[in-house]
């Protein structure tokens, strides 16, 4: 390529096969590392939080895009990443929520009972569509921290970074949800 | 009986309900985190939201950098403006034919409008000649008095000019002053010329100028060299002249009066004291007289205090060689005009700055408490 230019253009040349060689920012690669490893536990938690696949689908997208934006800004010394990018996610389906102003109609559920149908663990079909209906009687709060520890896959320290609380807190807070749901089961039979 | 006997069980078993994106969606995100969120084609357009969008982007260095920066700028500009507005109000750029400031000292009464016939000082100088006399009588500047009395109001006018000269042209610019005086047949109540060195040499005079006169004789001052700077200013003494005049027809009347006494007087005594008060009336009337003609030269005349000087004036506007104590004494004055503006800058703009805060703080707490309401709804 250098052959092509006199040699005065030797300088440019070089600065620009440097650009282009160059690898991309750290800033991008972390966040390309934290969409790959967060993309379908963020829609997870949004769907399971909203019911609703598109506005899932529209909150997923508005955090990582969110998220892509504040880059730069995030701070490892204030949490890791995760809980920084939930925290992100969670304002989203809240403002999406705050956006709706109502109750969400199911209108695609995105917990499907279909799926557990089948004659080789119809009883585990059946416990799934009991705790699926258990879920839908939670509390939106409790249902988020839910949603955050068994379909996003945080740990309690994430789940406290991402709500905004300390981790003991969210944990109670998560062990009340849970023995709801155990409660909601057994006396489903 | 227990569905699950443990966090574990039912863990894995919510594990199973865990919703997964479709793999169109997914791809689609793929691909914009890939491009790095392109904007769309509508949001390219310049807007508020966009606006928005790329300040919410920004790192807080980069936005400190940014507000410094525009802080920087709007000081550096509003600087130039006032220290342009500065300089093109003051006196060292006035050229000859630059704006004059005339300057009213005192408010104008509502005096009645009228012209002033009464007798003058001339009464008291006569010795008992008590009679009508008309303004003809006035000194003989007089003849200038209509034309400097518009709307028959007694205006007195006085003005203040600078030139800057070489010190080589001082003399000449000398000689030009009082050949300029001369034809408007002024008046040089004083003159100084010091001749010298830049600074040390220059000249003063003092100059009475008919007022009708006085625009010829200031084109005239500010033809003979640069003109550092000219001052006009007016003040309306017509109510103190009327004033004068009214005591002064007074005592005339009551003058005639006591001659009429003095006249009808039968006995020594009678006489004797008619004639004090007389001679005392008499010299109260020369009074008023006196500082009726005095308000009247005033009017007539116009008080000129012309200075040509040279040096350190004539160098900081531009006559002389510009050095390095102009360019500290223009870097000082720069750098108050900066101090002035960024003083006056953040008066005005810390309090809004408080107000964007707070409403920030506000709109912020407002958008957590709505997002913590929205999750108290059921879905």
């Amino acid at each position: 390529m250098t052959d092509r230019f006199p040699a005065r253009s030797r300088g440019v040349d070089q600065a620009l096969a440097a650009a282009a060689t160059e690898a991309p920012r750290e800033a991008d690669l972390a966040f390309d590392r934290l969409y790959r490893s967060s993309r379908d536990d963020v829609y997870a938690y949004a769907a399971g939080l909203l019911r609703d696949r598109a506005a899932a689908e529209e909150v997923t997208a508005t955090a990582f895009e969110r998220a892509y934006r504040k880059r730069s800004r995030f701070d490892p010394q204030r949490g890791n990443a995760r809980g920084w990018l939930f925290g992100i996610a969670r304002n989203a389906a809240l403002d999406e929520l705050r956006r709706r102003g109502r109750q969400a109609e199911l209108g695609t559920d995105p917990i499907d009972p279909a799926a557990f149908a089948g004659p080789a663990d119809a009883e585990r079909s059946e416990l799934r569509l009991m705790l699926a209906a258990a879920l839908k009687q939670l509390e939106p709060r409790e249902r988020e921290l839910v949603s955050l520890k068994f379909f996003a896959g945080l740990s309690n320290r994430e789940i406290a970074q991402a709500t905004g609380t300390s981790e003991s807190n969210a944990g109670t807070k998560l062990h009340r949800a849970v023995n709801k749901l155990r409660e909601a089961c057994d006396g489903a039979l | 009986m227990e569905r699950f006997s443990d966090n574990e069980d039912i863990g894995a078993a919510l594990a199973t309900l865990r919703p997964s994106p479709r793999p169109g969606f997914a791809a689609e995100l793929d691909e914009r985190v890939a491009a790095g969120f392109p904007p769309a084609a509508k949001a390219r357009r310049f807007s508020l939201v966009t606006l928005r969008a790329r300040f919410r982007g920004l790192s807080p260095q980069r936005f400190a950098f940014a507000s410094a920066g525009t802080a920087i700028a709007a000081i550096v500009i509003a600087t130039v403006v006032v220290a342009s507005v500065d300089s093109g109000t003051g006196p060292k750029t006035a050229g000859p034919q630059g704006s004059l400031s005339s300057e009213f000292s005192g408010a104008v009464p509502s005096a009645p409008s009228r012209r002033l016939t009464e007798p003058n000082a001339a009464v008291g100088a006569s010795g008992g000649s008590v009679g009508e006399q008309s303004a003809s009588a006035a000194p003989s500047y007089g003849s200038d008095a209509p034309l400097s009395r518009p709307a028959h109001r007694e205006i007195e006018r006085s003005a203040e000019i600078g030139l800057l000269a070489d010190p080589a042209d001082v003399a000449d610019d000398s000689a030009q002053v009082f050949s300029a005086v001369h034809d408007v047949r002024g008046i040089v109540l004083r003159s100084n010329t010091t001749q010298g060195a830049a600074g040390q040499a220059g000249a003063h005079f003092d100059l009475l100028i008919p007022s009708s006169k006085l625009g010829d004789a200031l084109a005239a001052f500010s033809a003979i060299d640069e003109v550092g700077s000219r001052h006009e200013a007016t003040a309306d003494i017509t109510a103190p002249t009327v004033a004068v005049a009214d005591r002064l027809r007074d005592s005339q009347a009551k003058i005639g009066a006591l001659l009429t006494q003095l006249s009808a007087a039968e006995t020594e005594a009678e006489a004797d004291a008619n004639e004090a008060e007389l001679r005392r009336e008499r010299r109260r009337a020369a009074r008023l007289g006196a500082r009726l003609d005095n308000l009247h030269r005033r009017t007539t005349f116009s008080r000129v205090s012309l200075r040509i000087e040279t040096g350190a004036p004539s160098a900081s506007s531009g006559g002389g060689i510009w050095g390095v104590e102009d360019a500290l004494g223009d870097a000082g004055h720069i750098l108050g005009i900066a101090a002035g503006v960024t003083v006056v800058g953040l008066a005005i703009l810390t309090p809004l700055a408080l107000i964007v805060l707070l409403t920030w703080l506000a709109q912020r707490t407002w958008v957590r408490f709505r997002r913590q309401q929205a999750l108290s709804r059921r879905v």
